[in-house]
């Protein structure tokens, strides 16, 4: 045996050159709109003119030619109208005497050869409401909250309760409140969305497009179309980027689509236009976060109380699990025996808030960690001495129970962030209002510190039991390779890059020969929604193990037809066996593939058998595992005008087993820039319209390349031994805490906190303008 | 579909055939130079017009002439141009400084100082830079060149003082000699940025003496202004702490800002002063 076979080569670990690169640099991948599908009808969704109203009637304008074009309404739903989400409240289409509920929501969908004349016979239709009253933003829902919470509607309320809050503020020395705000974010994928659906023959129905969960629009539209899973396929075409937006809208897309196409027997696409897309497509869910806080002088954190609200839009969609993930993350960080988070969802008449990258985590975040850094001012301790004492670590128990495991760098993270940026030292340069010697700007360094839980919420990844397969097959090139068959989506994140490592290293076989086909419900089991951070640590275990069973079938083929029986072992490539001369992979696959016609490898994932979640009381094991980080963010004020300019972001952190560090470093430094637009620029608000009031890439403005900082970003490695390779959850947690790092820094420039995002050179000049000054 | 489809577009080949086009309303269309803002306008609700004029690349509007007392830039030359333009970099930096903030590289290279200054929006960040000059405007019609002071040309929100036969050839703007200029943009982000407010300077200091002052301010009103109440209370004075703070604090009192969706009146009115602070204290 060579010395080279010992010692398989390992694909784990190293920047592999992403497989999908090859085709997007060359612009030759196909998105939706590249596709030239012949016969394909357009449709454009009708809408509700007013945030809310009783819906009179819907007519068509008896002048119009309606002979050449589709209208599908309401009535020509096959079952209920209903979208089945997380409950059963949002219709499909808003109906005739019924009430509409936000400004955009659809009443019809029309279709036409053209887009041209579905646009224009969209036009030819009267949607007639009588108004009523609106309630629009989070401000307002929040005033009542304050003033009259029993005609506050809540969505979904869920509590966590830990030891004895009375008591916590009894032997507090010190309490402090305060309340934090953000606003809406768009995720602002650069392919907007779009679906075509296909009738088929049977009556069920094809639908390919631009989504991150394959499987939703299979198991949430079977009641309006009354089509059982197996008669609604969808198939992934390449996503240019989704961040969550792809999560749940493409459902009620394929929806929209399918009515008339189910209507008239043709194909129907739906694009959207970038101004349509942003507002009428779900944002990050405003939030309005209270903490009141007790500690003792020595900086123990005796109680934690805290409400988060939500702004959820006008139906629930998935906002209840947006909440939930958010309360989790409110107070996981820190030590403290005594804590009540309350979480609600509230109603307003607006688009409802959806999926984006965080899905809450970043609202909490947002909220603790600014409100530790007051703290810590309260006390007159620096920050980082008060993360360094409260911060959790193995062994200790969350606010929902959950022991934490060893495989946790939330010390390594905090201290190494500290070392690498020279936090102190920053500090003690830090202006707090007052140009020192050599400053022209006003400068502050700011520290956030946070976790994220990875994978479903709960006992959720035990419910869903994730399955997937790989399978031997003939390549395009006529030579036997393997097909990934999972449905998680690659939408620029690196998943087929990453998979194929994966597969490669498990297999132990060249990454040449291993394919990852677009996810297709019609050929791949469910391995779940691409979301959650979920997909590495869960649907990676299931790859990993679905390639260990396979290559253990081929070993054991190999050992039979070629090595009589010696025990026979894949390693780069080829079957070894003792004694004999190895074997190509190629030859024992093809000859496995011409005997059995077929061979795969499969795997269900299952969690510990120790995991413990109770749903209702919202206590146990909330997460099967956790990423760790922190962030330090240093800022430039200029005196003359309030601009800030964020200069140096230092980021460290835990996310298990690397597997492609430079994809892991593009996910860092992507997310931090969508963290860096949400601090302080990315502004949206409900108008008075119902619309959302920046709705085009003229007002709605996300940073550019010239407006990223230095970046520092380190990663330490606690991995999921539970799961080989052993990932925990990367895509979100970029997204999480910068925010109140910058803010923190702010405060570190201009002695004044701010409590709400984006962070503008006009809230700054606000802030500093403020009389009361108040500022804990 | 697209909004743009069917426009019938002329490309004449030199300014005088443009001219002629633009003489008669049955052959007259909309000028078209780079496109930068027009293509926006167009897919985003401004119905297009049945004909458009090109005028990008006309011989006669591309030309840059650096002269004794001032400086000829013709309408057709691009923001990109003016920021390789050496020449007239040290004679008139505000401008210079001003086109190198539009956009980013890709509309400086295909967006005008014709096309800034005729869509007259009062966020054109050329706008402030030019006015600061005290220079003219040359419009050209079969009649011959009509010029119109910069100050008098920007007549109300997204209007000017322009005939349907005209075309603007080229801007008249005087060096800047012994003044100092400064131009300072704060807009959303560093890059592809619709200013909140941008502020350009022209003073001229001998002696610890102003002698002259003109500053002008973008994206405060509906049109590009100067601030002609702090140039006359500068002017002849002695450049003191006592006389910039009086100034920054005029400018804030007799500013009119506008509130939008990139910025607040309060700010903006604050902001002014800062500015006119930033300009004095740069001398
Ligand atoms: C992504 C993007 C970013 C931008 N950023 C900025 C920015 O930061 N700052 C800024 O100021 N602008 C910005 N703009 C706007 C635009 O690029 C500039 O205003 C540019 O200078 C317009 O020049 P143009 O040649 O493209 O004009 P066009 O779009 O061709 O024309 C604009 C107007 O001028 C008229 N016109 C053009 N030439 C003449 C002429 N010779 N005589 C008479 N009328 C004429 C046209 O009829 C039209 O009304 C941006 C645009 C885009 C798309």
């Amino acid at each position: 045996m060579s010395k080279a076979a010992s010692q398989p080569r390992r694909l784990v670990g190293h920047g592999m050159i992403r497989v999908d690169a090859d085709g997007k640099v060359r612009g030759q991948t196909r998105y939706l709109n590249d596709i030239r599908y012949r016969n394909v009808w357009h449709g454009v969704v009708v809408r509700s003119p007013v945030a809310r109203g009783r819906f009179k009637a819907l007519t068509l304008d008896p002048a119009f030619d309606w002979s050449r074009v589709v209208v599908a309404t309401a009535e020509d739903i096959p079952g209920e109208n209903v979208v089945h989400m997380h409950d059963r409240t949002m219709p499909l289409l808003g109906e005739v005497g019924g009430e509409l509920l936000y400004r955009g929501e659809p009443v019809a969908v029309v279709a036409a050869k053209t887009l041209k004349l579905a646009t224009e016979a969209a036009g030819h239709i009267r949607v007639e409401v009588e108004e009523l009253p609106p309630l629009l933003t989070l401000q307002e829902t929040v005033d009542i909250f304050k003033k009259t919470p029993k005609r506050f509607v809540s969505m979904q309320d869920k509590n966590i309760v830990k030891g004895d809050l009375a008591k916590g503020f009894a032997e507090a020395d010190e309490i402090l409140e305060a309340e934090y705000w953000a606003g809406h974010q768009e995720q602002l994928y650069i392919e907007n969305q779009g679906i075509v659906v296909f009738p088929q023959k049977d009556g069920s129905i094809l639908a390919e497009g631009s989504l991150q969960c394959p499987y939703f629009p299979v198991n949430e539209l079977n009641d309006p179309l009354q089509l059982p899973p197996e008669k609604i396929r969808v198939r992934q075409t390449p996503v240019g980027g989704a961040f969550g937006g792809k999560e749940e809208y493409p459902t009620m897309l394929v929806g929209y689509a399918a009515l008339p196409a189910l209507k008239s027997g043709r194909p129907v696409k739906i694009t959207y236009e970038r101004h349509e897309d942003i507002l009428f497509t779900p944002k990050r869910h405003p939030v309005w976060v209270r903490y009141k806080t007790g500690f003792k002088k020595d900086g123990t954190l005796t109680a934690i109380e805290c409400d988060y609200i939500l702004d959820g839009g006008a139906y629930l969609t998935i906002s209840d699990v947006v909440m939930f993930r958010g309360i989790l993350h409110c107070a996981l960080a820190y030590r403290c025996d005594n804590v009540v988070i309350r979480g609600r969802v509230a109603r307003t008449n607006s688009m409802p808030s959806g999926a984006f990258r965080g899905f809450g985590a970043p609202q909490a975040i947002w909220g603790i960690e600014s409100h530790m850094d007051a703290i810590a001012a309260r006390l007159g301790m620096t920050p980082h001495a008060l993360r360094r004492k409260l911060h959790a670590r193995a062994g200790d128990t969350t606010p929902t129970g959950q022991v934490l495991s060893k495989e946790n760098g939330a010390t390594e993270c905090l201290n190494l962030a500290l070392e690498r940026s020279q936090f102190a030292q920053k500090l003690r340069q830090s202006s707090r209002g007052k140009l020192r010697k050599g400053q022209s700007k006003y400068y502050g360094a700011g520290l956030s510190f946070f976790a994220h839980g990875a994978a479903f919420t709960g006992d959720g990844e035990a419910k869903f039991q994730a399955k997937g397969r790989v399978e031997l097959a003939r390549l395009e090139d006529g030579r036997p390779g393997v097909n990934i068959r999972v449905s998680s989506t690659e939408m620029g994140q690196g998943v087929h890059t990453i998979f194929t490592q994966i597969a490669a290293d498990a297999f132990s076989l060249d990454p040449a020969r291993i394919r990852y086909p677009m996810a297709d419900t019609g050929l791949v089991p469910d391995s779940g929604p691409t979301v959650a951070s979920r997909t590495t640590m869960v649907v990676g275990n299931i790859v990993h193990r679905a390639s260990l069973d396979l290559k253990a079938q081929m070993e054991a083929f190999a050992s039979l037809h070629f090595f009589r029986g010696e025990k026979a072992r894949l390693e780069n490539s080829q079957f070894h066996a003792e004694g004999r001369k190895p074997l190509p992979f190629g030859r024992v696959a093809g000859k496995m593939l011409d005997e059995l016609g077929e061979a795969s490898g499969f795997f269900q994932f299952k969690l510990p058998a120790d995991i413990r979640w109770d749903q209702d009381r919202f206590r146990g094991d909330s997460y099967p595992g956790y990423s760790w980080a922190a962030h330090i963010a240093e800022v430039e004020i200029d005196p003359i005008t309030c601009e800030l300019e964020v200069t140096r972001v230092t980021a460290v952190i835990d996310v298990g087993r690397i597997i492609n560090p430079i994809l892991a470093a593009g996910q860092v430094e992507g997310g931090l820039t969508q963290a860096l637009g949400y601090a302080v620029m990315e502004k949206m608000a409900t108008g008075k319209d119902g619309l959302y009031d920046a709705s085009r890439l003229q007002t709605y403005i996300i940073p550019t390349a010239l407006d990223t900082p230095a970046y520092d970003i380190q990663f330490v490695e606690y991995p999921y031994s539970f799961a080989p390779p052993g990932g925990k959850g990367l895509g979100e947690l970029p997204m999480d805490g910068l925010a109140p790092a910058i803010a923190n820094a702010v405060e570190a420039a201009i002695g004044k906190r701010l409590r709400t995002i984006p962070i503008t050179p006009e809230s700054i000049f606000d802030a500093l303008h403020d009389p009361s000054g108040a500022t804990p | 579909m697209r909004p743009t489809e069917n426009i019938n577009i002329r490309f004449p080949k030199n300014l005088q055939e443009a001219l002629r086009l633009q003489a008669k309303a049955g052959t007259r269309g909309q000028l078209l130079a780079g496109g930068t803002d027009l293509m926006v306008q167009w897919v985003s609700g401004t119905p297009p017009p049945r004909r458009a004029t090109s005028v990008w690349n006309l011989p006669e509007l591309c030309e840059i002439e650096v002269r004794d007392k001032d400086i000829l830039i013709g309408a057709g030359v691009t923001h990109a141009f003016l920021v390789d333009a050496t020449p007239i970099h040290r004679h008139l930096p505000a401008l210079v400084a001003a086109a190198g903030t539009v956009g980013a590289a890709q509309i400086q290279a295909r967006g005008t100082l014709g096309g800034n200054v005729a869509n007259a929006s009062p966020a054109g960040d050329t706008a402030p830079a030019l006015l600061v000059t005290d220079g003219t405007v040359l419009l050209a019609s079969l009649g011959g060149i009509r010029e119109v002071p910069l100050t008098q040309f920007w007549t109300g929100y997204r209007q000017i003082d322009a005939r349907p036969d005209e075309i603007i050839q080229a801007f008249r703007l005087p060096k800047k000699g012994a003044a100092r200029e400064r131009f300072r943009k704060i807009g959303t982000r560093k890059a592809q940025a619709i200013s909140k407010i941008m502020a350009a300077s022209r003073i001229r200091v001998r002696k610890g003496q102003i002698v002259s002052a003109a500053i002008a301010l973008g994206s405060i009103a509906a049109t590009p202004v100067r601030l002609t109440q702090v140039e006359d209370f500068l002017a002849g004075k002695p450049l003191t702490a006592k006389l910039i703070t009086d100034a920054e604090q005029l400018a804030q009192k007799t500013v009119q800002p506008i509130a939008d969706i990139r910025s607040t009146a309060e700010y903006r009115r604050w902001v002014t002063g800062r500015l006119v602070r930033d300009a004095l204290e740069n001398l």
